[in-house]
């Protein structure tokens, strides 16, 4: 079955178009990841697959059910995490998860629901009171209620910090393993990177790119960054490098040689010092960073790869002054 | 039932307002000094309750203290959650917009019934210390009376909320409604009726007839009407039955199409 469906779907505000066109299909089970700098229509986006917006043109299935006719059903079996939401300040955090679950006429128990997002101790407080974290933490589990077939989570990492977004995404996972469908959006790439089967990249209403997140990246540009640590590494082993097939450029940065090549050319980088006889002390990986992927499909079109790629690649003979350093996770590599 | 939970939400939402107890508060000790204020002085007097709520009490607190409170408590029913974002909340979940709109009215309706009971709580006190004869049943029949009416102008209020995009045309609205149904119904309906008069003369009515109708047109008065016949033991019955009777009509007119009417713009809106 399809999770989500939506056919042509144009959403005009006035004379603004949110949303132009957009044909997206998100496969029961699947977790997808709904990705774009804000403004980019996400969230108007989100609000017609709840009915909360109507489309201007075109369809929007979801559960197998038009949500134009069948919107109650639909979110009967929907949990969602609005974005932009607000609480009940004056009602207490279990009495909002009281009432989603008599609103969905399941049987779940509030307590039990708020000690999984962890906010069992600010049961019997105020919602008026917690803070913008909490209030994430509180919608989440009112969309928890009754294991919905499908999770709408719109921006659910904001408010929260690393330990809750950590949190959150082991939640998504779980209810992934559930056999729940997840779709979220998110103009944050590296939330999304571990946890979606897929990921659509939304851009001014229109739907740029549509992939796995491995197959963005070889789309961005199949090219990893290789740090080695190779001391002694004189011109000649430099040189010898360079020479090989796949590799588009060497840095050197003291002990440290920075190879730009073909994922598949590693082995012979490291037998090509070898045998200029550097000796070898470590080496990482460095994927593309997933923030640069983004860009280049964000901001400037992704079918320039080759342009992107040759000026996100450090040039010969200058420092390696790689300011994607900081997001890339340095995979350790066993030799 | 969707309804039902809405209902149930607002209630305990509204309870806890505020402003709501303080105007209850308010109300409340209004009437028991009204009550302390007006009790015979002379151990001769004869003291009727009924005299005290018709004369005293109902033109002067009731009808005016009564829709305010009711107004206070819809008019921010739908469109503050729409404003604030808690609306996005509320219809993530199995709710459809008319559950929303009469959810409303349920829960807030009912909220303010009970403060309107608590709110004579005290004076009934008063009344039962005071050495004065009192008439339990009377009392309690009025109080159903001014709770109705509070009621009717939470369903206006909530109605003209859930047709508001922003909170401030809904407070417009709210004081609008106030001003309209309690300040100034009889001069803008006699006016309309003078104005009409070549109009009128058409109609197969008398103008006097269509004053009487625009009377009991307004709430305020359907309310007064009704509870001044049931005080005077003559509920549905005497001369005034059929002008009882269109102002209970009137009353049921004014708590259903108001949200009727909200919803259709409700419904329509992108949220």
């Amino acid at each position: 079955m399809t999770a989500i469906e939506l056919r042509g779907v144009t959403k005009e505000f006035g004379d603004v178009t949110a949303v132009r066109d957009l044909d997206l299909t998100v496969e029961d089970g699947e977790v997808y990841g709904f990705l774009g700098p804000n403004g980019a229509g996400k969230s108007t986006t989100i609000d017609m697959l709840l009915d909360l917006v109507r489309p201007t043109a075109g369809t929007v299935r979801v559960l197998g059910a038009d949500v134009a006719t069948d919107g109650v059903d639909v979110r009967r079996r929907t949990g969602v995490l609005p974005d932009g939401f607000s609480v009940y300040d004056r009602l207490s955090g279990r009495k909002h998860v009281e009432f989603a679950v008599e609103s969905k006429e399941a049987a779940d128990d509030p307590d039990a629901l708020l000690a999984r997002v962890g906010l069992a101790d600010a049961a019997d407080r105020a919602a008026g009171e917690y803070s913008k974290g909490m209030r994430q933490r509180l919608a989440l589990a009112m969309a928890l209620v009754d294991d919905p077939d499908l999770l709408v989570l719109d921006e659910p990492s904001s408010g929260l910090d690393p330990a809750g977004a950590k949190e959150m995404r082991e939640i998504v996972r779980a209810e992934a393993e559930r056999g729940a469908t997840v779709f979220f959006s998110s103009h944050i790439l590296e939330q999304v990177d571990a946890a979606c089967d897929r990921v659509g990249i939304l851009r001014d209403g229109e739907l740029v790119a549509e992939d796995s997140v491995e197959g963005l990246r070889e789309a961005v540009g199949g090219e990893e960054t290789l740090d080695v640590a190779a001391a002694g590494a004189d011109d000649e082993a430099v040189a010898a490098v360079r020479a090989l097939d796949g590799v588009s450029g060497v840095t050197r940065d003291g002990d440290e040689l920075v190879v730009n090549c073909d994922s598949d050319t590693k082995t012979e980088v490291i037998a090509a010092l070898e045998d200029a006889g550097v000796a070898v002390a470590d080496f990482h990986t460095r994927e593309a960073s997933l923030e640069d992927l983004f860009l280049a499909y964000t901001e400037g079109g992704a079918a320039t790869r080759d342009a992107d790629a040759a000026a996100s690649a450090p040039t010969e003979g200058e420092p390696t002054d790689d300011a994607t350093d900081d997001d890339s996770a340095p995979e350790e590599v066993d030799r | 039932m969707s309804l039902i939970a809405i209902a149930r939400k607002d209630f305990q939402e509204t309870v806890r307002s505020r402003g709501m107890i303080a105007l209850v508060v308010l109300f409340s000790l209004l009437v028991a000094a009204f009550a302390f204020a007006v009790r015979p002085t002379a151990e001769s007097e004869q003291f009727a309750t009924e005299v005290l709520l018709s004369v005293f009490i109902g033109p002067f607190l009731v009808t005016t203290l009564v829709p305010l409170v009711g107004v206070v408590v819809g008019y921010n029913a739908v469109s503050g959650e729409r404003e604030s974002g808690s609306l996005k909340l509320l219809l993530s979940l199995p709710h459809s917009r008319a559950d929303v709109v009469f959810g409303k009215v349920v829960g807030r309706g009912a909220a303010l019934a009970l403060a309107v009971f608590a709110g004579f709580l005290l004076p009934a006190l008063v009344l039962i210390a005071a050495p004065v004869v009192f008439n339990g049943g009377a009392f309690l029949g009025y109080t159903v009376f001014a709770a109705a009416l509070g009621v009717v102008f939470v369903s206006i209020a909530v109605g003209f909320s859930a047709a508001s995009s922003t909170q401030r045309r809904a407070l417009i609205g709210g004081v609008a409604i106030y001003v309209l149904f309690v300040l100034l119904w009889g001069a803008v309906t006699g006016r309309l009726v003078g104005a009409a008069g070549p109009l009128v003369d058409a109609l197969p009515v008398s103008a006097t007839q269509l004053r009487v109708f625009l009377r009991v047109s307004n709430p305020t008065t359907a309310v007064e009407a009704l509870s001044n016949a049931f005080l005077g033991e003559q509920l549905f019955s005497g001369e005034t039955a059929n002008r009882q009777l269109s102002a209970a009509a009137m009353l049921v007119f004014w708590t259903l199409a108001p949200p009727l009417a909200g919803l259709l713009k409700f419904d329509a809106d992108d949220l």
